[in-house]
């Protein structure tokens, strides 16, 4: 039993030396395993960072079957065949984008084409509309300019450069104000909204001779409500104007010599009228009688167109002097006192005390107030009732005088046009006292002149109200 | 010629007109009324015949054309003659269509007037046959 000890001595060396080079191999292992997977994740990591070529694929693929496959021959066929198939996997769906891009692409063009296609129609067609509109604006006898905001002329058409003697070339593009001549035009440009209507006197360059000319002008707003110029429509109105003249002239004149046998006439009526060559009938008395007022009404008629002549032409004589209202109106309503009576119809004054004085010609306005009131006597039924009111005005820079009647009133068409000389409304003539129909012109100028306005008011049946006013001196 | 028998309605508003007209028609021999509105007209007409019309066309409240329309409801026989002051008033087409038998201007002779007034008699007479 000496040879116990010995074996177990060396039996443990060996199961110690067994154990050292086993601790070493799996030391070795595990270091290799460590090693082959810090390789693996920055493989990964290399493979997820970056696009890879073709030809890296196939070696990744390769270093990755080799791996797997421990480098034996068929490991490499099955590399080759299956980078193969990858590869052609890999061209046929390039392919297929390819052909899927196309279509898109083919898609868009055709799309593309169609559309300029239609825009090149809608192109032709404003471009048609534009020269019609074009050839419309240049053949139109009135003159018209457009200009925009900043007074540049942007259009002119033949018949504003012939009424301008202005060659349009030179002009567009230009400012407006930038002539002599165009200086009237600037102030046509610059028409207000309550002004759309002017007339400007123009010496043409080429003839010499004085032009008339009326620019009716209007404001030209975007949708959006912007000023972005203005478009003026210019008409001749030189040989209009000469015939109104002429007119007025013969109208004159002919006032004039009819006014000669009139008075003959009436003067040879009251003669007998009045028993100086003798006793007359009843009969006699009555007809002469009928005569005379109706030469008295003609006479007023001839006066009237006197008148209006006369205010046409600016050829008037006016005198002013302060005066009161308040006279005026009773002085106006006292003449017409008998007249109303024989239709039972009362004239009520109603004017407010203290009432400044104004500055106006007496005359004048007694006329006024006559043709007023008269045609409220005219048209008011018996036992009707007529006021006149003085008072003053709201801004408190005028009087204001209105004549109301309980008549058959004026239907509301009609009473801007009340005003026009000649006018009758169609059911029955508007007209003042004498039937003439110009009394509310003459009325309208001799207000106007005194820097005034008179306008109507009234319901059909109701009634009627004539309303003008007298601006107080500042 | 006796006209008395014959009634004349003499239908406006101005009596300077009315006045010598009415009277000549008398001097002639007719027997002559005033109306001086469309209103009295019809009054009238319904208390008393007449034989016939003279109508002016411009008289306020009740104008000429309604007038004729209104008579025209209840009588539909009696001849009507417009007076009118306008050559080219509108109302005389529009009074045409309720019958009338003619126009006389207040610008023309009374002679006029009275040719257009014994036509109309006549054809009445003879559209009584």
């Amino acid at each position: 039993m000496e040879s116990s000890p010995f074996i177990i001595y060396v039996t443990a060396a060996v199961v110690g030396i067994v154990i050292a080079i086993l601790l070493t191999y799996i030391a070795r292992l595990s270091a290799q395993a460590k090693i082959n997977a810090d390789k693996k994740a920055k493989k990964q990591n290399y493979l997820s960072e970056n696009i890879l070529s073709d030809a890296d694929i196939k070696k990744t693929l390769y270093e990755e079957i080799n791996e797997a496959l421990a480098s034996s021959a068929r490991a490499q066929e099955v590399t080759n065949r299956i980078s193969d198939i990858f590869a052609q996997e890999v061209q046929k769906r390039i392919g297929i984008k390819e052909q899927e891009i196309s279509k898109k692409y083919e898609t868009v063009i055709k799309e593309k084409s169609i559309n300029e296609e239609i825009a090149w129609k809608k192109y032709k067609k404003v471009l048609a509309e534009k020269k019609s509109t074009d050839a419309v604006i240049r053949s139109i006898a009135e003159g018209l300019i457009v200009v925009d905001s900043k007074g540049k002329v942007i259009m002119m058409n033949p018949a504003a450069q012939r009424l301008l003697g202005a060659s349009g070339k030179d002009k567009i593009g230009k400012p407006i104000s930038e002539n002599l001549k165009e200086e009237q035009l600037i102030s046509l440009v610059k028409t207000s909204k309550d002004e759309e209507n002017k007339e400007i006197e123009l010496v043409s360059q080429e003839d010499e001779t004085k032009k008339v000319i009326r620019a009716s002008s209007a404001v030209i707003e975007s949708e959006d409500g912007e000023t972005v110029g203005m478009v003026s429509v210019l008409s001749d109105i030189t040989k209009q104007r000469e015939l109104d003249r002429m007119k007025s002239a013969f109208v004159a004149s002919v006032s004039h010599e009819l006014r000669t046998p009139l008075v003959a006439i009436e003067k040879s009526i009251s003669l007998i009228l009045d028993r100086t060559t003798g006793p007359i009938t009843e009969n006699q008395e009555q007809f002469l009688s009928i005569a005379q007022r109706n030469l008295k009404r003609l006479t007023h008629l001839i006066n009237d167109l006197l008148d209006l002549s006369k205010l046409e032409a600016g050829k008037m004589s006016f005198s002013p002097a302060p005066d009161s209202v308040e006279k005026i109106i009773d002085e106006s309503i006292e003449g017409l006192f008998t007249w109303a009576n024989t239709k039972s119809i009362s004239i009520q004054r109603n004017i407010s005390s203290g009432l400044p004085e104004v500055n106006v010609d007496h005359n004048r306005i007694v006329q006024v107030l006559v043709n007023l009131i008269g045609n409220a006597i005219k048209f008011t039924p018996h036992n009707g009732v007529i006021t006149v009111s003085a008072g003053l005005s709201a801004e408190g820079d005028s009087i204001e005088i209105s004549v109301k009647d309980t008549g058959i009133g004026i239907p509301p068409e009609h009473l801007d046009k009340v005003f026009d000389k000649f006018y009758q409304v169609s059911e029955r003539s508007v007209t003042d006292i004498t039937g003439t129909g110009i009394g509310l012109s003459i009325a309208k100028e001799i207000v106007q002149w005194h820097g005034g306005k008179i306008w109507a008011e009234s319901e059909k049946g109701m009634g009627a109200k004539f309303t003008f006013t007298l601006p107080l001196r500042k | 010629m006796d006209n008395t028998n014959i009634k004349i309605l003499l239908v406006d508003d101005e009596s300077d007109f009315t006045q010598p007209m009415s009277f000549w028609l008398k001097s002639k021999g007719y027997s002559v009324l005033v109306a001086p509105s469309g209103e009295d007209a019809i009054k009238i007409i319904k208390e008393q015949p007449v034989d016939i019309i003279f109508m002016d066309l411009n008289m306020p409240v009740m104008d000429g054309v309604t007038t004729v329309k209104k008579i025209r409801e209840f009588n539909n026989t009696v001849p009507i003659i417009i007076i009118s002051a306008y050559v080219d008033d509108k109302r005389i087409s529009e009074a045409t269509n309720y019958g009338i038998s003619g126009v006389f201007y207040k610008g023309e002779d009374f002679q006029a007037g009275l040719a257009l007034l014994e036509s109309a008699l006549r054809t009445h007479k003879q559209l009584k046959k």
